[in-house]
């Protein structure tokens, strides 16, 4: 793997700041890499230091005899979370991170090139979506108007930035132009995470939203 | 409330290194041997209203930041167990447990249809082997680290961790251009990872 996430992508992470597409996207990269995983505890850990940094609200009188008696109410609690990015992927989308591609219902885009439109409806709703493009099809260079995350489950691509092969994964700004063209012999599938709504500005934008129907 | 702040930080830096956090984990371990409870009271005193603190300054009102609060503090009780020392200092997992239910309070007031139960499935995932990490050498390395990052730069990184829409709302409240912000908050980040590179 030789491409990661950006430092202030993985600390929006660990500050629960990124949406549901997102941070899809970013947990799926860290199922797959032990660096951004432990690059992602750093920034929790900046989260605690933030949390003894804070003056703390004064709670409600009784609030701890009210805790004990819920405490006691709740024979279960619900999931503490693991360290180094707290991965939550959907069940539905496990199976294609573990390279399970069997089922989707790829929707043709244009020759040599189809996507899957995903669900990531959450509290920041985002776009999330898989490609698949096939060996030798280039996508027109285009640029995202937001930061757009790609990870790549299968297959590769080379555009301006380098080779992006399974694991890797693209942290474009908005201004980041490129036209990835799908390398070796099998198609290329990847995750794309943008925020919703995209903003389509310039001809370019224009030409991927007519590919991707956006 | 952020000049509060930075005082309380500042006061960490004469501190020895994870002192206070030596303390916490000690109660934690009280707790999970031997359901001790004034120990958690203790815990509960010192992180409860923090966590109060910290959502409200997220935008939940009073109310719901509380009972999330007292949520946060159920599963610190139940989950003590669970608590691993090498893994994540007690705030760090404080505020880890704090973060997720507030998304998961969020995501089911924008969406309440959303299914619980999936989520419910998720409880207690097997946490990944990650061999060769020093996370206290790590932590103490990061505490030095954000004590001496210059003060703009300190601030934003705190509000980014509070605040719901880290970026627009740093923006608005320091009142700055949004590209300063995140020019900033960039900064500080990279210094961060910088500054942990010879550390496994
Ligand atoms: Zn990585």
């Amino acid at each position: 793997m030789n491409h990661h996430p950006k430092p202030e992508t993985l600390a929006a992470y660990a500050a629960g700041a990124l949406d549901e597409a997102r941070a899809i996207a970013l947990a799926a990269h860290l199922a797959m890499c032990v660096e951004c995983r432990r690059g992602v505890a750093d920034f929790e850990a900046v989260g605690g230091l933030a949390l003894e940094a804070l003056d703390g609200e004064s709670m409600s009188p009784g609030a701890l005899e009210r805790f004990w008696s819920r405490a006691g109410l709740q024979e279960k609690a619900g999931a503490a979370p693991s360290f180094g990015g707290d991965i939550r992927i959907p069940e539905a989308l496990r199976r294609h991170i573990d390279g399970d591609f069997d089922g989707i219902a790829w929707k043709p885009v244009s020759k040599g090139f189809s996507q899957a439109v995903l669900d990531a409806k959450g509290y920041r709703s985002g776009a999330l979506r898989l490609f698949k493009i096939d060996p030798g099809i280039r996508m027109p260079r285009h640029s995202h108007g937001d930061a757009e995350f790609t990870l790549i489950l299968k297959g590769a691509y080379e555009d301006e930035l380098g080779v992006f092969g399974r694991g890797d994964f693209a942290d474009l700004d908005g201004e980041d132009v490129h036209g990835p063209r799908a390398i070796g012999e099998e198609p290329c599938i990847c995750l794309i995470a943008t925020s919703a709504p995209l903003v389509f500005r310039g001809l370019f934008e224009k030409i991927a939203q007519r590919w991707v129907g956006v | 409330m952020a000049g509060a702040a930075l005082r309380l930080v500042t006061n960490n830096e004469n501190a020895p290194p994870s002192s206070g956090d030596v303390d916490t984990a000690s109660l934690i371990r009280a707790v999970a041997d031997r359901g001790d409870r004034a120990a958690f009271a203790r815990l509960y005193g010192e992180f409860a209203p923090r966590v109060k603190a910290f959502l409200m300054r997220g935008g939940l009102g009073a109310v719901e930041a509380e009972d999330i609060a007292q949520e946060t503090m159920v599963r610190v009780w139940r989950k003590a167990r669970l608590f691993d020392p090498a893994k994540a200092s007690v705030s760090t997992w404080i505020f880890a447990i704090a973060r997720n239910l507030r998304i998961d309070h969020l995501r089911r007031r924008s969406r309440p249809e959303a299914d619980i139960e999936e989520r419910e499935e998720e409880a207690d995932p097997a946490p990944l082997a990650d061999e060769h990490v020093d996370r206290r050498a790590r932590d103490a390395r990061i505490r030095e680290v954000f004590a001496t990052l210059p003060p703009n730069q300190h601030e934003v990184v705190l509000m980014h961790f509070y605040e719901d829409e880290p970026h627009s709302a740093i923006a608005q409240r320091l009142n700055l251009p949004l590209g300063t912000v995140k020019s900033r908050l960039r900064l500080a980040f990279a210094r961060i990872k910088r500054e942990l590179e010879d550390l496994s």
